[in-house]
C-alpha cells in the first residue's frame, strides 16, 4: 500500500474555473502541471489563496480529477469557513499556491473484480479519481453515497457513469437501511454472496466502523481515507496524527489512506 | 550585487555563514520541499527535539489555528536516542552547514546523559536545550523555575564539550532574569523563546480545540512580545541571543537583529511558506545593501 511517492513541490497554480455546484459545493479547477502529473488518486494539495497574514495556514484538499495530459486537476469542496469561503471567491486566472502532491494515494487491488466505494458527504470528491482509474483498470465499481439531505448527494452524476451499481441513502430517507448506505454492502455480501476486492470509505467514521464489522467476517481489503487539521501537510510538524493499531501516524504522510483493520475507530 | 554584503555571524564558538535557520519541531530533514543545495544555504540545520528514549506525544487534535498563527499540541513525539543515531543522524552526515541537535528530558540526569551519547558525535556543532518541559522529579517547568535551569545547564555543561544553546520559555515573568540565570551557569547562547502556553475552546462541542486541552502559540501575534523580551535580555545579557517566535518575511527578522538578536529561526510560518527562510536570508542581504551596512553584526542591537 505504501508505495513511494513523488516528494512535494511547492509552486504556483492557476484558477480556470470555479463554480457553484449546489449550496455551499464548488468545483474549482486549477492549471498546475508539475503537481497534476505525479498526482494520484487519494493524494491531497495544500493550498492557500491567501496571504500568511491573512489565514496562517495553508488548506488540505483532495484531488477530485486529475488531468495530467492538460496539467490540471480539479477540488470539489464544501464552503465551512474562513478559508474555504475565500476560495469560494476565486475567479478565472487567480493564483493559488500549492504544496503537492502530498501523502499516500489509494492503491488498486491485484486482481480484477468487483471494488466498493463508499463515501459520505464530501468523501466522494476523494474516490472519484479512483473509480476513474479502476474502471480503465476494467474493474466492476459499486457505488455507495451518503448525505444529509436529497439535494446534497454529490457525485452520482460523475460516479453514476462509472458504476454497475449505485445506492444511496440519505438522513431524511433512510429506504429501510437504519441510516446506513453500508445495509445495502451487507446485503450483497450475505445475500448474493457478492465478493468484493477492495472495499474504499471516505467521509464517514460511523459507515467505516460499519465497514470494519463486515470486514471481520467477510475478509476483504479495506481502505479508509481519513481527515485531520494540518499544519504543514508533508509530514514535518507532527501535527495530523492518528491513533493506529502502531501508534500514531502522520495522516498527511503515512496517510491519508489506511488499510482500515490498522484504524483505532472508536473517538 | 547583494554578494558584497557579509551574513555571516558568529555565535561564541558557533559560525554561521548566515543567521538564518529553522526553528526545532517545525522542520524535519526527512520531510522538506527544500533540495540539498537549498538546505546547505541556510545558516544551520536543526532537529526536532530529541529525547533519550521513545515519546508518544500527545493525542490529536494537535493543531489548531488563530487569529495571528496557530497553537501546537504535538508534544515531543521522538524515536529516542537509538533511533535518532541509526536513521537521522546518519541523514545529516551529508551537509556542509552547522547541525544543531534539539534535545529534551525528563530529569537532569536524563539531559544529562543524552548529552554525554551526543557528544560522541562530530557531526553535531551544537545542543539546543529544549526548557519548554516538565521536570518529572518535581513538576516544575525548566524554563520557568531559575534555579532548576540555573542546575540544568550547569550540569550540562560538565557532559558535553559542545556549544550549548538554551532555549527559553516565554512564559515567565522576567525573561532577563531567566536568561542571566542561564548565561551564569554556562550557556554558551540563549534562544528567545519557545511558544506561549495557550487555550482555545469550541463552544459548540463544549470541548477543548487541542487534544492536550492546552498548547503552544506561535506565528505572527507572539512577535512584539519576543521583540519586547529580546531587546530586554540583550540590555543585559553577554553572550549572544537567537531570536525565534512570528516571523514571517525579512522584516520581521530584521526586527529582531535590530531588538538585539545575533540569528534567528524560523518556524511555523515555513508550513505555507517552504521558501520562507531562502526569501529572508536573500531579503537581510537586500536590505543592508539599500541601506549601505557591510555586515549583518552592524545591525545587531542597534535600538538601545
Ligand atoms: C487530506 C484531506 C483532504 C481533504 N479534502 C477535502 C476536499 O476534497 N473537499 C473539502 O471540501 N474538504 C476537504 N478536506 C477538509 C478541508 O481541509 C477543510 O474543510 C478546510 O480546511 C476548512 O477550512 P476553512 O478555513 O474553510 O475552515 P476553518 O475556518 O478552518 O474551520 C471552520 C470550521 O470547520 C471545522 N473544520 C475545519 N477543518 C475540518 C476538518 N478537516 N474536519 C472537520 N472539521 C473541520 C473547524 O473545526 C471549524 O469549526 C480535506 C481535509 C484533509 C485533511
Ligand atoms: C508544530 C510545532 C512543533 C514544535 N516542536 C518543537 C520542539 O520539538 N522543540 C522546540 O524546542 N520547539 C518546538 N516548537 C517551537 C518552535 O521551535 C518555535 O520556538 C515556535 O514555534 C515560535 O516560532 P514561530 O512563531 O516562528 O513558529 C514547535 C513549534 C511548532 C509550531
Ligand atoms: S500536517 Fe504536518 S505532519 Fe502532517
Amino acid at each position: 500500500m505504501k508505495s513511494a511517492e513523488n516528494k512535494p513541490l511547492f509552486v504556483t497554480g492557476k484558477v480556470l474555473e470555479n463554480r457553484n455546484i449546489n449550496g455551499d459545493y464548488f468545483e474549482i479547477v486549477i492549471e498546475a502541471p508539475d503537481i497534476a502529473r505525479n498526482a494520484r488518486p487519494g493524494q491531497f494539495v495544500m493550498l492557500s489563496r491567501w496571504n500568511i497574514n491573512n489565514l496562517f495556514l495553508k488548506r488540505p484538499f483532495s484531488f477530485y480529477q486529475i488531468d495530467a495530459e492538460q496539467g490540471r486537476f480539479a477540488i470539489l469542496y464544501k464552503k465551512i469557513g474562513k478559508g474555504t469561503e475565500i476560495l469560494s471567491q476565486s475567479k478565472k486566472a487567480d493564483q493559488v499556491e500549492l504544496i503537492g502532491s502530498c501523502g499516500n494515494g489509494f492503491s488498486l487491488p491485484e486482481n480484477v473484480g468487483k471494488i466498493a466505494l463508499v463515501a459520505r458527504g464530501i468523501g466522494v470528491a476523494t474516490l472519484l479519481p479512483l473509480a476513474i482509474e479502476g474502471k480503465k483498470k476494467g474493474l466492476e465499481i459499486y457505488s455507495f453515497l451518503s448525505a444529509r439531505e436529497k439535494n446534497l448527494l454529490l457525485g452520482p452524476d460523475k460516479l453514476g457513469p462509472l458504476s454497475s451499481h449505485i445506492f444511496y441513502t440519505t438522513d431524511d430517507d433512510w429506504k429501510g437501511t437504519d441510516g446506513k448506505v453500508t445495509f445495502f454492502l451487507e446485503e450483497l455480501l450475505k445475500n448474493n454472496r457478492t465478493d468484493f476486492e477492495a472495499v474504499y470509505v471516505c467521509g464517514s467514521k460511523r459507515l467505516a466502523r460499519h465497514i470494519r464489522e463486515l470486514q471481520k467476517e467477510y475478509h476483504f481489503a479495506a481502505y479508509i481515507s481519513l481527515e485531520e487539521r494540518m499544519g504543514c501537510g508533508i509530514g514535518a510538524c507532527k501535527g495530523c496524527v492518528i491513533n493506529t493499531i502502531y501508534g500514531y501516524q502522520r495522516v498527511c504522510k503515512e496517510g491519508p489512506v489506511f488499510p482500515l483493520e490498522e484504524v483505532i475507530l472508536n473517538e | 550585487m547583494n554578494n558584497k554584503v557579509d551574513l555571516s555571524i558568529n555565535l561564541g564558538n558557533l559560525q554561521l555563514k548566515n543567521p538564518v535557520m529553522p526553528a526545532s519541531g517545525t522542520f524535519d530533514i526527512r520531510d522538506t520541499i527544500l533540495n540539498k543545495e537549498q538546505l546547505n544555504s541556510l545558516g544551520a540545520i536543526i532537529t526536532k527535539s530529541i529525547a533519550s528514549h521513545k515519546r508518544l506525544g500527545n493525542p490529536g487534535p494537535r493543531i489548531w489555528e488563530t487569529e495571528a498563527g496557530m497553537m501546537n499540541a504535538v508534544g515531543i513525539p521522538a524515536e529516542g536516542f537509538e533511533y535518532f543515531k541509526e536513521n537521522i543522524l546518519p541523514l545529516l552526515e551529508d551537509f556542509c552547514v552547522p547541525i544543531i541537535v534539539s534535545m529534551v528530558g525528563d530529569s537532569i540526569t536524563d539531559f544529562c546523559q543524552l548529552a554525554k551519547k551526543l557528544d560522541n558525535f562530530e557531526k553535531i556543532s551544537a545542543l539546543e536545550i529544549n526548557l519548554s518541559c516538565p521536570n518529572l522529579n518535581d513538576g516544575l517547568y525548566f524554563g520557568t523555575n531559575k534555579d532548576v535551569l540555573g542546575d540544568l545547564i550547569y550540569q550540562l555543561k560538565k557532559n558535553t564539550g559542545k556549544v550549548v544553546m538554551a532555549k527559553l520559555s516565554p512564559n515567565v515573568t522576567d525573561i532577563t532574569e531567566m536568561a542571566l540565570t542561564a548565561e551564569e551557569a554556562g550557556a554558551d547562547i540563549i534562544i528567545i523563546a519557545n511558544t506561549f502556553l495557550g487555550m482555545a475552546i469550541d463552544s459548540e462541542k463544549l470541548i477543548p480545540r487541542l487534544g492536550n486541552k492546552v498548547g503552544g502559540i506561535s506565528g505572527p501575534g507572539i512577535r512584539p512580545i519576543i521583540v519586547r523580551m529580546i531587546w530586554e535580555a540583550s540590555q543585559r545579557v553577554k553572550i549572544p541571543i537567537v531570536g525565534v517566535g512570528g516571523i514571517t518575511s525579512t522584516r520581521d527578522a530584521l526586527e529582531m537583529f535590530l531588538a538585539g538578536a545575533s540569528a534567528v529561526q524560523v518556524g511555523s510560518a515555513n508550513f505555507s511558506n517552504p521558501y520562507v527562510m531562502l526569501n529572508i536570508i536573500e531579503g537581510i542581504a537586500g536590505y543592508l545593501n539599500k541601506k549601505k551596512y557591510k555586515s549583518v553584526k552592524d545591525i545587531v542591537g542597534l535600538i538601545k
